[in-house]
């Protein structure tokens, strides 16, 4: 036991020890003298997909890491402090889930600061010119945070009781702050290169560039809540297929119980937090166009305006999938049958929604193109793509998931508040007003001009959000003492439902490649956005085709180690971790 | 076992093949980086044509905007009742011949802003060489009207090292430290109303020093980004930020003691 905690102590610090040369390297060089040259060159596939590789991979592992404790230190939230240890158990295999992933990361970090030192020297300069001492408190941080975690991890069986368990809780928590100033660091540089503060030019030398500035530059916060809410997405994503392979492969009932109700927790952590991201993405988008219009409409209506339609196309399977996953769920809750008929209306408000969304709108055509349609909005297809039919079948898609929630939490439970039945048909009229209201201003929204449209959103969204709460605020207060119409069979789900979390995970991390893709490549042929050209060879952003494939050997290398990772996990420990009795 | 593992196997690399398969079907649009142009001194005006057409429609950017419709003005066909840009670009602005007319309004984009536009237009010099601007000029000119871009245009570019600085010395404002006349040489009425004067696409001048101190205005010209006026958010990034390098320090104090006083 101790033999392997050492081991995987040093192969962490071997892995920091590399980013720490490969930072100090880059620092070392002397811009000012000569200059480094500009570029190296890498075979084969190309210094640009190496690099773009290694971040990716990285940023996949990372996003793990960070989403994973926030859930993690919830769900021993739950279970100190509304004591049910099932809670407590499942929040320690989260845990250990983490460890391996770490040194992952730190590798994959270490090859990415190898490849831009080494690929990309003159740019790093400046970069590592700029931001020299965030690059020293990231890896200060990253050893914390690294220790924080074993201690959270060994710890576990150590301090269970009383004051100890609480403070070692508090270790969870500091986990996630470490996790989060880790993450708000990196989130700067890259923001940098995206949106450079307005008095950096092409002339001005790194030296002069004010810290705080380049720091805290324009899209900074809105990347960092954005990644904060897709870590999470993504984190449960990823526990949910991996309990999804260990319940396929579970041997007894207690097993397949235990893995199918931590893969229910972790797409329900999944979703839930997904249907926060679009709101996150708005954010970022209007702060992007804030800051530069031109870079706004090359994001959504330039060269990467197909980009969105793949996009939109991805986030409807998610909505799919995990309402599949929720439907068949269903089965085993004694007492759902009497909502099964519903699931085939709401099926199809979904797949009207992802056919609307994934609609073309404004298409970069030449002038030919321009001239036949008449317009740059297809006479017919215009009509669906624009903006106010989106956000109208986004919101009914959202509002749809979130009724499946409902109708699972309610399955098995029957009220016994007087007011039940007024409750339920308020429940059911705020359903309807935030269709209505929805509806309204999508179809309203064609009447008027795009700065009004705009506003519509903001309607749109407050109504399903304000529906969303005031209908969990009702259905807490109706179920509170409710009686049960059985316990959920845990463990009795059809197997094919397991692969909807595959399906999940998979779309996930290639959306947030796509994603990565998106926010890099807007740059264009800037290192940094009109201060630093790339000159190389790579300079022009790829098709999207291109850019599939690699999304691809990304995704790819990822689900292979951390198959790899969660199968090493497993070997050494056969977890004590299956409760005795049934989960409920 | 091994069956379950294949089958997820499969779930997995056939969801990755279907994305990828997808992005590979719809249209392939690469970004492309803009050509460095070098021309001879003997460059003739279908050379520029050529070059400028392909920055428009590719790696310029500006299709991104023009051609649509409602963005920005259509510069190949007709703007409401006026002809392509080739033959409306003299008619913008007073005293302007349609040359001077479309580079300025590449370089110094605020400076005349179409009706019913908003200023969103990029500067282009930020962007590209001063050979790559007059070559867009030479395309524009040629959309209706006759191009008069010559060798001596890109020399002048070359020999100034940015586009803007050819543009700059016609545009410069002169030694005068008179405020009033800065204020219409550098065109600040161009965003600003002064009086029954100029445009409001910034805020107003007048009773602008009951509102600011001379420090906030001088910080507000020196480094426009750093604080944005209220009401005027959707505005910010406008405002040119190369003032400060372009008056003088006794210019500079001139306007901002003349705006400090409009109370
Ligand atoms: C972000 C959107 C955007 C981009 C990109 C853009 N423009 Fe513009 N452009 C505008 C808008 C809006 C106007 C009208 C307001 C104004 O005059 O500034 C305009 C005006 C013009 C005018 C004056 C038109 C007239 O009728 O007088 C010319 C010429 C022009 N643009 C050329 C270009 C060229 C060449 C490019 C590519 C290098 C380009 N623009 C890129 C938005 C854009
Ligand atoms: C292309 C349009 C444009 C030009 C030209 C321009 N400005 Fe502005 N200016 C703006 C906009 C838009 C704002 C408001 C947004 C902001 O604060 O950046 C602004 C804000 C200001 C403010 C701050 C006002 C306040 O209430 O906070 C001052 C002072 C100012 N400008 C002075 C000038 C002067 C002096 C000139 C000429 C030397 C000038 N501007 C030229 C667009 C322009």
């Amino acid at each position: 036991m101790s033999g392997r905690r050492l081991g995987m102590a040093a192969s962490c610090l071997a892995s920091l020890a590399l980013v720490l040369v490969a930072v100090h390297v880059a620092g070392a060089q002397e811009p000012a003298v000569a200059g480094p040259r500009a570029y190296g060159s890498f075979p084969w596939i190309g210094s640009r997909t190496a690099v773009w590789i290694a971040a990716e991979v990285h940023l996949m592992f990372a996003a793990f890491v960070l989403g994973v404790p926030m859930f993690a230190v919830v769900a021993e939230g739950i279970g100190i402090f509304g004591g049910d240890e099932r809670y407590d158990r499942l929040s320690k295999e989260f845990t250990r889930l983490l460890l391996i992933a770490y040194s992952a990361t730190a590798m994959w970090g270490a090859v990415l600061v190898f490849f831009l030192t080494t690929l990309y020297p003159r740019f790093w300069a400046h970069m590592t010119e700029i931001f020299e001492v965030s690059m020293w408190i990231y890896v200060g941080l990253f050893f914390i945070e690294s220790f924080t975690l074993y201690l959270y991890y060994y710890g576990w069986d150590r301090w269970k009781k009383g004051r100890a368990k609480i403070g070692h809780w508090t270790l969870g928590i500091l986990l996630n702050v470490w996790g989060t100033a880790v993450l708000f660091i990196a989130d700067s540089w890259l923001t940098y290169m995206m949106s450079p503060p307005a008095n950096v030019g092409p002339d001005t030398s790194p030296a002069m560039v004010q810290f705080w500035s380049a720091f805290a530059n324009a899209t900074w916060m809105p990347i960092n809540i954005h990644r904060l809410i897709a870590n999470v997405v993504f984190g449960g994503s990823v526990v949910a297929a991996y309990a999804g392979y260990r319940f396929l492969s579970a041997r007894t009932d207690q097993e397949r119980a235990h893995y199918d109700w931590m893969g229910y927790v972790g797409n329900f952590i999944a979703i839930g937090a997904l249907i926060v991201l679009p709101f996150a993405g708005y954010y970022l988008g209007r702060e992007i166009y804030e800051y530069n219009q031109q870079m706004g409409i090359t994001m959504m209506g330039g060269f990467m305006s197909w980009l969105w339609i793949i996009q939109a196309f991805l986030i409807g399977v998610l909505f799919l999938a995990g309402n599949y996953y929720l439907w068949v769920g269903m089965g085993r809750i004694p007492g759902a049958e009497r909502f099964l008929p519903y699931t085939k209306w709401m099926l199809l408000v979904l797949i009207i929604g992802v056919i609307v969304w994934s609609t073309p709108h404004t298409m970069i055509a030449d002038r030919a193109e321009l001239e036949a349609m008449g317009g740059s909005h297809h006479p017919f297809l215009g009509v669906l793509g624009v903006m106010s039919a989106k956000n109208t079948a986004v919101n009914l898609m959202i509002l749809t998931t979130f009724l499946s929630f409902l109708l699972y939490r309610r399955a098995n439970r029957r009220p016994v508040v007087s007011w039940a039945r007024t409750g339920t048909i308020l429940q059911a009229g705020l359903f309807v007003i935030a269709a209505v209201v929805v509806l309204f201003y999508g179809v309203y929204g064609y009447f008027v001009s795009a700065i009004v449209r705009i506003g519509f959103s903001v309607y749109q969204v407050l109504a399903v959000l304000a529906t969303i709460v005031g209908v969990v605020a009702l259905d807490v207060a109706m179920l509170r003492g409710s009686e049960s119409r059985g316990e959920i069979r845990w463990g009795q789900m059809p197997p094919r439902s397991q692969y909807a979390l595959f399906v999940l995970v998979v779309t996930f991390t290639w959306l947030m490649g796509l994603m990565g893709f998106a926010r890099s490549g807007i740059r264009q042929h800037w290192h940094v956005w009109e201060v630093m050209r790339d000159t190389s060879e790579w300079a022009a952003t790829p098709a999207l085709g291109y850019a599939a494939q690699v999304i691809s050997v990304c995704v790819i290398i990822f689900l292979g180690l951390i198959a790899f990772i969660f199968w090493l996990g497993g070997l050494v420990e056969k977890p004590q971790l299956v409760p005795e009795r049934g989960e409920h | 076992m091994w069956g379950t593992n294949l089958r997820i196997l499969g779930v997995v690399l056939g969801t990755v093949a279907v994305y990828t398969l997808l992005a590979n079907a719809i249209p392939q649009v690469e970004s492309e980086v803009p050509e460095e142009l070098s021309f001879t001194g003997d460059v003739s005006p279908e050379q520029l044509i050529e070059a400028g057409e392909e920055l428009f429609n590719g790696a310029g950017g500006c299709t991104a905007c023009h051609g649509l419709g409602t963005r920005a003005p259509n510069l190949l066909t007709a703007q409401g009742s006026a002809g392509p840009i080739g033959a409306r670009c003299a008619q913008r602005v007073e005293g302007e011949d349609c040359k001077t007319y479309l580079h300025r309004s590449l370089v110094e984009p605020g400076a005349y802003v179409v009706e019913g536009f908003q200023p969103i237009m990029p500067d282009a010099s930020r962007t590209m060489s001063g050979a790559q601007i007059w070559s867009l000029v030479a395309f524009l000119e040629s959309q209706g009207g006759e191009v008069t871009v010559t060798a001596a245009d890109l020399q002048a570019a070359d020999a100034g090292g940015e586009a803007g600085a050819a543009a700059g010395a016609a545009a410069g404002p002169s030694a005068t430290t008179d405020p009033a006349e800065l204020i219409r040489e550098l065109q600040c009425v161009a965003c600003h109303k002064l009086g029954a004067e100029g445009q409001e696409v910034g805020p107003p001048f007048d009773g602008i020093g009951s509102r600011l101190s001379a420090e906030e205005i001088r910080a507000a010209i020196l480094d426009p980004a750093a604080s944005i006026a209220p009401g005027y958010e959707q505005f910010a990034g406008v405002m040119p930020p190369n003032f400060g390098s372009r008056l003088t320090a006794a210019q500079l104090e001139a306007i901002v003691a003349f705006l400090a006083a409009r109370k």
